[in-house]
């Protein structure tokens, strides 16, 4: 019934955000980044599997953002300035989309480490979904929003298909700016997971920093296997009149504040997602990326995680 | 207060002298960071020269530091007081930076680690663990330093209530509504009003009341993370007066890359603040005006002074006097020109100190051609 994993980037260790700024000054060479990279993506898998969690990610360590590896997998796509992600004090650089977009030949691996993460069945890869992907974007290149959703989402199909090849069984397609789509946007969006969806994996679409229950009925429709919804900006009972035939993953630790939840108040939550909801399977984990927290909070969070995993376990 | 039309201030922060840095940080001086003191103490006519070269020339004690910390104040000072501004702080010299020198000198708070800016950039974040409370005026010393070595008006920066409350964790104030409840949207939204109030009553209002005890007539409130949300507008109004009531002396508001419209109609119930200190030359274009927002801010409503962003301080390129004296009569065009004071949009603390300077000279200069022009 209840499955456990991360939603997003987990923040740098010390020694890597300090590596990192050596390399921008010059005073380090790549690959002493790289080394560091990997001992710290190895470090953040081992605390998810230490802790039970269920689907592993490799932190996305080397990730700017949610879209600047696409700036280098993707033709057509490159990073352009700084602006505020959402409503945080954090900035992404906005992707220009200059030309038509295209997966190139660059590897993946590079942002996807699959070679870190031991069990093939628990690999879960993140991927921005092709609607914020498009919203976001400066778009130079395409006549229609509708066009360059769906060059978009054939280009996050084809690097899909690569993690699948290795052993990626998990997708998840981070869709923020969906919560303020139009209906005409949602039907755009719906077919851009028609491609998605083609592959064979389990698809997740995760919503998060805002509501979703003026669109829920639309999500629904959409062909995916489980929905993510942030419980720091949705009410549950506005969600308990609808029948789920999909698997929910309720953000119910927060990723936006250091304050660790009680562990009796995220189990009480959770039951009572399962009871008014019912969906068929219920993942755990934080609303959005643990990346807006220091990394000794981050660790706190995946250790609550744990423990409410072991709870709800009966352990 | 200074006597004319469009008085030119300062807006914040200036970068730190690069001797005061290589020194704090126990670096050995280089030839650059001697280069800059000399360089610039000839430009500025600074007083001090010999006995700050004498400090960077001893092992650093905290008698040194702090010593040196206050030559930096007086470089700040001279650096704005020789570019032609009518009103000036010191650039802020000994603030670590606007949001983490007010929390470290709080009650309530503990820094964690750091949090993701952008890219490789980071930034440090307080969580507030206990209920916040004041511990010392944090910006006394640096005020009466100014004040007493200041040969112009003096207006005090500091940092706002919403500001200081939305840059950091809320642990106390949600712990203590949580307890079993599972309606978390609005846990963190009544957590966050109390938070904020407390900020604005506990921490902000005794620190602006000893400024103002000790002197001060100007006091500059900043607000930038009002950009964020902008539905939380009514709030910072409230905390806004609740830490101004009863405070007298000048108050006006720095907010920056928001949407101005957004403000409105809340910010009209600000009860006692005189001036919007806003950012406009970043915005400002060939094809359309950014000016011309003061029109759809007087049509809402607002009749304060203005104090008119001219200067864009994300570039390097330096705006002629043209262009700054062309930017305030736009603005004249909308707001009485006796309401517009002239100022860069923000703190110049990310440019190069020679383009600084020469953006305010240049700001100065098209104060004094739009003066002219309107014969003032």
């Amino acid at each position: 019934m209840y499955a456990f994993h991360l939603t997003g980037n987990f923040p740098r260790p010390d020694e890597l955000i300090d590596v990192s700024r050596q390399l921008d000054r010059g005073r380090t060479d790549e690959k002493e980044f790289e080394e560091n990279l990997t001992s710290s993506a190895r470090k953040v898998i081992t605390l998810q599997m230490t802790n039970g969690l269920d689907k592993l990610v490799d932190g996305q360590l080397s990730w700017q953002d949610i879209f600047r590896p696409f700036s280098e997998l993707l033709d057509g796509v490159k990073a352009g300035t700084l602006r505020r992600w959402f409503d945080n004090n954090t900035f992404y650089r906005v992707p220009i989309v200059y030309d038509r977009v295209r997966r190139n030949e660059a590897p993946i691996t590079k942002y996807y480490r699959h070679d870190l993460i031991p069990n093939r069945e628990r690999r879960k890869a993140i991927l921005p979904g092709p609607h914020t992907f498009a919203k976001l974007s400066e778009n130079t290149a395409y006549a229609s929003f509708a066009d360059l959703v769906d060059d978009l989402a054939h280009s996050l199909a084809d690097v899909s298909r690569e993690l699948i090849e290795d052993g990626y069984t998990f997708l998840q397609f981070n869709e923020p700016s969906l919560c303020r789509a139009t209906s005409q946007e949602l039907e755009i969006a719906k077919s851009g997971f028609e491609l998605l969806a083609r592959n064979h994996a389990k698809i997740m679409i995760h919503t998060y920093f805002d509501t979703v229950s003026h669109i829920i009925e639309d999500l629904l429709d959409f062909p995916v296997d489980c929905i993510g919804i942030d419980l720091y900006a949705n009410d549950i009972n506005a969600f308990d009149q609808y029948s789920f035939s999909h698997e929910l993953s309720c953000g119910c630790v927060d990723g936006r504040n250091s304050l660790i939840e009680p562990v009796d108040q995220i189990v009480e939550l959770i039951t009572k997602v399962r009871d008014a909801i019912e969906p068929s399977q219920l993942y755990v984990g934080p609303n959005c990326d643990l990346e807006f927290l220091p990394y000794t909070v981050a660790e706190k969070k995946v250790r609550l995680l744990g423990d409410v995993r072991r709870r709800l376990n009966g352990q | 207060m200074v006597n004319r039309l469009f008085p030119t201030q300062e807006i914040g922060s200036l970068p730190k002298p690069p001797w005061l840095l290589s020194y704090l940080r126990g670096n050995s001086l280089d030839r650059s960071d001697l280069d800059h003191l000399e360089k610039w103490s000839y430009a500025l006519n600074f007083e001090s020269k010999s006995e700050t070269l004498e400090i960077l020339n001893q092992p650093k004690t905290n008698e040194r530091q702090q010593r040196l910390r206050q030559l930096a104040s007086l470089f700040g000072i001279r650096f704005l007081e020789s570019s032609g501004l009518d009103i000036v702080y010191d650039g802020e010299a000994n603030r670590i930076e606007m949001y983490e020198h007010a929390i470290r000198n709080a009650n309530g708070f503990e820094f964690y680690g750091r949090v993701r800016s952008f890219d490789n950039r980071y930034y440090r974040k307080a969580a507030c663990v206990r209920r916040v409370g004041f511990r010392v005026p944090y910006h006394l010393d640096e005020f009466r330093y100014v004040t007493e070595h200041a040969r112009k008006e003096v207006k005090v920066p500091l940092t706002g209530p919403y500001t200081l409350a939305e840059w950091s964790f809320n642990e106390y104030y949600q712990r203590t509504r949580m307890g079993t409840r599972t309606d978390l949207r609005t846990i963190k939204e009544d957590a966050k009003r109390e938070l904020l109030l407390d900020v604005a009553n506990e921490l902000l209002k005794p620190n602006i009341e000893s400024l103002v005890q000790a002197g001060a007539r100007w006091i500059q409130v900043d607000e930038p993370a009002l950009a964020t949300r902008p539905e939380d507008v009514p709030l910072f109004v409230e905390a806004f007066n609740e830490c101004t009531r009863g405070v007298n002396c000048k108050l006006s508001v720095h907010i920056c890359y928001s949407n101005y419209q957004s403000l409105y109609p809340h910010v009209l119930e600000l009860k006692n603040c005189s001036q919007f200190a806003l950012e406009f030359a970043n915005r400002d274009s060939s094809r359309k005006s950014a000016y011309e927002q003061l029109q759809l801010m007087k049509d809402a409503g607002e009749s304060r002074e203005i104090g008119l962003g001219v200067i864009d301080v994300h570039v390097n390129m330096i705006e002629e006097p043209r262009i700054v004296m062309e930017r305030i009569l736009m603005a004249s065009k909308f707001i009485e020109p006796l309401k517009i004071y002239v100022n860069p949009d923000c703190g110049l603390r990310t440019r190069p100190w020679d383009v600084t300077y020469s953006k305010l000279r240049n700001m100065v200069a098209g104060a004094d051609l739009a003066r002219k022009l309107t014969g003032a």
